[in-house]
């Protein structure tokens, strides 16, 4: 029989490895080796710059407005329940999915259930107000996931919940009772990294009914709606978002005529982010409905199913499927993207930084803090972006692969 | 049979419009447009009606009026007294100026990123793995400001003493400033060389093409023909530099109270520039002063994460650049005991008081800690300098800078105090009018007809070569960083997207590396490379929207600025839609047509 | 007969002219050895038939032949120019061999006749003029000179793979390398293209072959060579493996081809 030798040199270990891919030859070795160098002074610049040169205590100071800017402290338990009701559906959703199919969701649920745990530890030691919200959240995400494995039925009517937690999270932050715990607390309080969640969240679930309005009018037969489609869409697309949001602050109370102290910057930016994300949405459904093979709408109306019913049952949930990774994209630009409402004078978590950075405390410190403020930012918005991008890839190999 | 043929339905049978496709078709369209237009009608009303209320403004007759908008960056001739036209136009001028130079520079740097995520080096393509993972995943706006408020604005406030860049090339807070070529009065005499060399590079070019094509060879038309017209060109330019003279009569007018000299023609050679006689821009010169001296005083400086106390700096000036030079206090009863140590002699150092006694500067003794505070010593100090020489070339206003020179004592000026503001470094005290007696000499000198200026720092701003401002360089680097990571992951995919029977096939026709790339890879991957990369630079163009963040003029900066002077809403919403329309379209167009040459032809 | 530790040698008939010759040659991808001792040469004007299960390393072997794979051990000398790291040499020997590819890889941004006049001109020197008579010669030779100033991308399959072995041969190659050209056809294009191949054979062009078409090795195949699992196992006449094939792994493998 065939007797198989090992190779003549060696291919595992170490050594093999590094001379094949540091130095298979002269060129590369040099590279290489001054890289590795250059690396090493770097990093150890860094590592130096961060735990002896810079000064994190004003972030440490300031998570709290970092986290909800002027939304009242004893409130605080309002966001805190809001978060642990979206991480409940989150655990749900992550531990009623099927093993296969979940994995993508399970992994960003730990992702960010690590992150909570983080926090509620630290919440533990020095919080001493948020506290036991903290550990609500983490409790609530644990529960979410055991309840989801038990009762994989539960994750039929996700939707509607995750659809409901939208609306019964911004009546929560908003307040219904004019004193109390529950009194009303003024959209111009909200701000931080609550407020770029609320933009991103609102943004993305409210422009996904609308984006697919807009794709199927812009495929529609009727000259009409499919010009309107068009012409909106395109328009849209055609100027970037923070002039947008900047006409919006312009224009809303000239279009409405209504005073423009009566309608605050949160709405105005929101008008503007819908809108903005909607002709985007239009664009990546309309890429899903092409997608669609001609012969699967022939086949629904040879079955004698509507126009509608055809569409609804048959061609939607097929192209939908087909761009999810695709709206996963655009939910981690509209993310990125919410950091330009400073424009309206929002107060989100990049803008908050412009506080932090004139505070007496910070203009004390020799040349500013104004380095570990943009690290700080870059490393919060990256640790979701980057997360987001994985999932989105993992999906598109997913889809990719149960397509063929 | 015959019940048959009656079960077949009449076809001009009348059907009722509410199941008639047709009609269900135009009265859902009836009943959208009419929607439609109410809403549009609706709208136009309440803007109407708030706009007579608030009486703003709501047509574009404001563009005419005077704008008052001071611009730090403008590529043409613009001041406040401009009108918010002019204003916009260098707010369009700005983002061009930004977009072009930025869609160049990130081409360059995300191919190269895009390229090392192949390579066959573990550690290159971990870098580019890391750096195209971080970046894309960052917001641009995040990165906009880490630019502009953590890196270029904490750099030294150095606007006297920048950082010196091999070239030439000078970093401060202020910005960057480099060396940059410039035509010069004899660029006239070699223009007609250029010309030919042109018409020589088209004529060389057709000659060669058909060479090639009747040799039936595979050939290179354009190096010949860039060869020949690299000749003629070199040729004439060392003629016109050899052949020409200085124009006659040019001129130089000092006016020493604020350190600047003027060329022009002195038609009427009496030596001083009259209203109406020309000025020169770019004439090479060499400034020399046999005696002069600059006044400084001490100053507390930040430097990244330390305060450096009793710091003096002189604008910068070269050891080549003076025969003698020397450093003293301007008040020598006041400053007893304390010595000056040069960090860079002789334009910056520290005053200090030698507490060890040991002859030299040690860290720590340039702190004044004899009061209740820690601060520096308050010191004037006195430099003063021997034939100084520098050479210098004009501005295009023809104006020449140096530092400012006194001859004689200058008048004793209000002590700043130690909490000085950086502004305030650029503030050396202005020497009186009598104190002036300056010999200064410039000796204007034949050029080239292209001279190369190196920017210095006479006082305050930089002068010649050509400046970029913290602000550009901010939103610039920001940009180029950012869509780089976008390009490289395209330019990666592209080139991964060509299959590898391709090159094996190539290889097998016994093609060599470099052919294999440029026949059959570059082509192929360029098609699928083209058309995303040109939707980045439709990106980067629309991102330099966020030009307010680094505060620099572009279009959008310059409408906030009109809408909120003016209230003029509706129409600075108008036009800033416009604008990128515009823009977008034009790329859209660009892209088509991209797209339709190089569409490959399928079955 | 007894099963032999190593490759069987698949040696040319003495008295020929010996334009390809393999000698203990071994190859490895990371630690998975995939050619096994191989010894074999062939003639000039022979035409070898290389049959064996997928993944046996009939690819990977005539791949080796001009260096689309790197060798470890061993030596391939191709008409009396041995197999280096010199690049002339892996240059040389690449002028002197076509390959006819199962994918056909021909250029898609090029159109036919851009295809088979690229390495001519590039690689050959030729006049365009030269190239282009040529070309046209052997896309006539393969029965499709109409479609010389098409793209690629509106022939069919077996036209492309036509165009393919019209482009190989108009480098003038001493040896052509067939590896599967008619795997990835239509069942009712597989035999122009077989034709072709046969023509060329007849022609007396040295060929190597892998393929499991065995009519075409029956009617101009001089030799066939068996592999299994990197190693050569049998090898005979086409003769030789319909009527008595010795080895059981080589019955075993007929019966599931024929
Ligand atoms: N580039 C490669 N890297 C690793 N293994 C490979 C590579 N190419 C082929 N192989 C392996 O080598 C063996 C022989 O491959 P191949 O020569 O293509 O077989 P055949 O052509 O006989 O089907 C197979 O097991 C295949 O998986
Ligand atoms: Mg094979």
């Amino acid at each position: 029989m065939a007797i198989a030798r090992k190779p003549p040199v060696n291919t595992h270990g170490p050594i093999a490895w590094m001379r094949q891919n540091l130095f298979s030859s002269l060129a590369n070795s040099i590279i290489s080796l001054v890289t590795i160098i250059l690396l090493l002074w770097a990093g150890v610049g860094l590592v130096r710059w961060i735990f002896f040169e810079a000064v994190w205590g004003q972030v440490w100071i300031n998570l709290k407005l970092f986290a909800v800017y002027r939304y009242p402290a004893d409130l605080l338990w309002r966001p805190l329940s809001i978060a642990a009701l979206i991480m409940l559906l989150l655990g749900l959703t992550a531990g009623g999915s099927s093993p296969s199919g979940g994995e993508i969701i399970r992994g960003v649920f730990w992702w960010v259930l690590s992150l909570v745990i983080g926090l509620n530890l630290i919440a533990l030691i020095t919080w001493e107000s948020v506290r036991w919200w903290w550990t609500l959240v983490s409790v609530a995400s644990l529960v979410g996931f055991v309840l989801g494995r038990a009762q994989p039925r539960l994750l039929r009517t996700l939707p509607w919940l995750w659809g409901a937690s939208l609306p019964i999270g911004l009546l929560l932050l908003i307040g219904v009772a004019p004193e109390g715990g529950l009194r009303s607390v003024d959209t111009r309080e909200w701000g931080g990294f609550m407020l770029t969640l609320i933009l991103s969240g609102v943004g993305i679930g409210v422009s996904f009914p609308l984006g697919i309005a807009l794709a199927l009018g812009r495929r529609s037969q009727l000259p009409a709606i499919k010009y309107f489609s068009i012409g909106f869409i395109e328009i849209v697309r055609g100027a970037p978002l923070i002039t947008w949001l900047f006409i919006a602050s312009l224009m809303v109370p000239l279009i409405f005529n209504i005073s423009p102290d009566r309608i605050g910057a949160l709405q105005r930016a929101l008008v503007a982010i819908t809108l903005f994300s909607a002709a985007y949405m239009a664009e990546n459904v309309r890429g899903g409905l092409q997608a669609v093979a001609k012969g699967q709408s022939e086949a629904a109306r040879a079955l004698g199913l509507s126009g509608w019913q055809t569409m609804r049952l048959i061609v939607l949930p097929q192209a939908l499927r087909a761009v999810i990774p695709a709206i996963v994209g655009q939910a981690i630009g509209l993310f990125k993207d919410t950091s330009l409402v400073f424009i309206v004078g929002l107060f989100d978590f990049f803008n908050i930084q412009n506080i932090v950075a004139n505070q007496p405390g910070s203009l004390q410190v020799p040349g500013g803090i104004r380095l570990e403020l943009s690290l700080f930012l870059a490393l919060v918005y990256w640790f979701f972006a980057f997360r987001m991008s994985v999932a989105s890839r993992q999906l598109e190999k997913q889809l990719g692969v149960g397509i063929r | 049979m015959a019940t048959r043929t009656t079960s077949y339905k009449d076809s001009s049978e009348r059907i009722p419009f509410y199941r008639n496709v047709k009609t269900i078709g135009i009265l859902a369209q009836i009943i959208f447009a009419v929607a439609v237009i109410a809403g549009a009608f609706i709208i136009y009303r309440n803007v109407a009606t708030a706009l007579t209320r608030s009486s703003l403004p709501a047509d574009f007759s404001f563009l005419d009026s005077r704008a008052g908008i001071p611009i730090a960056e403008t590529p043409i001739r613009y001041n406040p007294n401009d009108n918010y036209l002019k204003a916009f136009t260098i707010g369009v001028l700005n983002t061009l100026k930004v977009a072009l130079v930025g869609v160049l520079l990130t081409s360059l740097l995300g191919v190269f990123i895009g390229v090392m995520r192949l390579s066959n080096n573990w550690i290159l393509r971990q870098i580019a793995t890391v750096y195209v993972e971080t970046i894309r995943n960052t917001p641009l706006a995040v990165q906009i400001v880490f630019w502009f408020t953590a890196v270029l604005t904490p750099l030294p406030p150095r606007s006297l003493n920048p950082i010196e860049l091999p070239g030439g090339a000078l970093l401060s807070n202020l910005g960057l400033a480099i060396p940059w070529t410039y035509p010069s009065y004899s660029f006239s005499a070699w223009l007609p060389w250029l010309i030919v060399a042109l018409l020589l590079f088209v004529l060389v070019f057709g000659f060669r093409r058909r060479q090639i094509l009747l040799s039936e060879r595979p050939g290179n038309p354009w190096l010949p023909a860039f060869i020949v017209a690299l000749l003629v060109a070199g040729a004439g330019y060392f003629i016109a530099a050899g052949g020409s003279s200085l124009p006659t009569n040019i001129a130089s007018e000092v006016r020493a109270t604020s350190g600047v000299a003027t060329v022009f023609i002195d038609a009427n050679q009496n030596g001083r520039k009259d209203n109406d006689e020309a000025i020169v821009p770019f004439a090479a010169a060499e400034v020399s002063l046999s005696q002069g001296f600059l006044e400084a005083q001490t100053q507390e400086l930040t430097e990244s994460r330390q305060i450096i106390y009793s710091t003096f700096r002189f604008p910068p000036i070269k050891e080549k650049e003076f025969a003698q030079a020397q450093v003293s206090f301007v008040d020598p009863e006041a400053s007893q005991g304390l010595s000056i140590y040069f960090e860079n002699f002789p334009s910056e150092g520290v005053v200090y008081r030698d507490l060890n006694g040991n002859g030299s500067f040690d860290r720590g003794e340039e702190t004044n800690t004899s009061g209740t505070r820690v601060s520096g010593y308050s010191a004037k100090l006195r430099l003063e300098v021997t034939d100084f020489k520098r050479r210098i070339v004009a501005d295009r206003n023809g104006q020449i800078r140096i530092p400012r020179f006194s001859a004689e004592p200058a008048a004793e000026q209000e002590s700043a105090g130690a909490n000085i503001s950086p502004a305030q470094l650029f503030a050396v005290p202005a020497p009186s009018e009598e104190a002036l007696q300056l010999e200064v000499n410039i000796d204007l000198k034949e050029s080239a007809p292209l001279v190369m200026s190196y920017p210095s720092i006479p006082i305050g701003p930089y002068f010649g070569g050509i400046s970029l401002s913290t602000n550009y360089l901010a939103l610039l680097l920001a940009l180029i960083i950012y869509t780089a990571s976008f390009i490289a992951e395209i330019v990666r995919a592209g080139i991964q997207a060509v299959p590898k029977g391709q090159t094996e096939a190539a290889k097998a026709l016994g093609l060599s590396g470099y052919q294999i790339f440029s026949l059959i890879v570059f082509p192929q991957a360029l098609r699928i490379i083209l058309p995303p990369m040109i939707s980045q630079y439709l990106n980067l163009t629309k991102n330099s929207s966020l030009a307010p963040l680094a505060a620099y003029a572009e279009l959008f900066a310059i409408s906030i600025i009109i809408a909120n002077q003016t209230g003029a809403s509706v129409p600075v919403t108008i036009m800033i839609i416009l604008a990128y329309l515009i823009i977008s379209l034009t790329f859209a167009l660009v892209l088509n047509i991209v797209n339709a040459r190089i569409a490959l032809v399928e079955r | 007969m007894v099963v032999t530790a190593g490759s069987t040698r698949a040696d040319a008939p003495a008295g020929g002219d010996k334009i390809i010759e393999i000698a203990d040659l071994n190859k490895w991808y990371g630690d998975f050895h995939v050619l096994k001792d191989i010894n074999a040469s062939v003639n000039k004007g022979e035409v070898v038939v290389v049959i064996g299960p997928s993944g046996s390393g009939k690819s990977t072997l005539i791949r080796c032949i001009n260096r689309l794979e790197e060798h470890q051990e061993g030596k391939i000398v191709v008409d009396g120019v041995e197999l280096t790291d010199d690049v002339r040499k892996i240059d040389q020997i690449r002028r002197e061999t076509g390959m006819v590819f199962q994918s056909f890889n021909l250029f898609p941004h090029l159109t036919v006749m851009e295809n088979i006049t690229l390495a001519p001109i590039r690689v050959r020197k030729w006049k365009k003029s030269k190239a282009e008579e040529r070309a046209m010669y052997f896309l006539e030779k393969v029965g499709i000179p109409e479609q010389a100033r098409k793209y690629p991308g509106q022939l069919s399959g077996g036209q492309q793979q036509r165009v393919a072995i019209a482009r190989a041969l108009t480098m003038e190659p001493k040896v052509m390398l067939f590896d599967e050209p008619t795997s990835a056809l239509d069942p009712e294009v597989i035999g122009e293209v077989l034709e072709v191949m046969v023509n060329l054979a007849k022609e007396g062009m040295t060929m190597v072959v892998v393929t499991h078409e065995m009519g075409f090795a029956r009617e101009v195949g001089d030799r066939v060579i068996f592999m299994d699992q990197g190693q050569i196992v049998e090898v005979g006449t086409p003769e030789h493996f319909f009527s008595n094939p010795q080895e059981e792994r080589t019955r075993s493998f007929l019966s599931k081809i024929l």
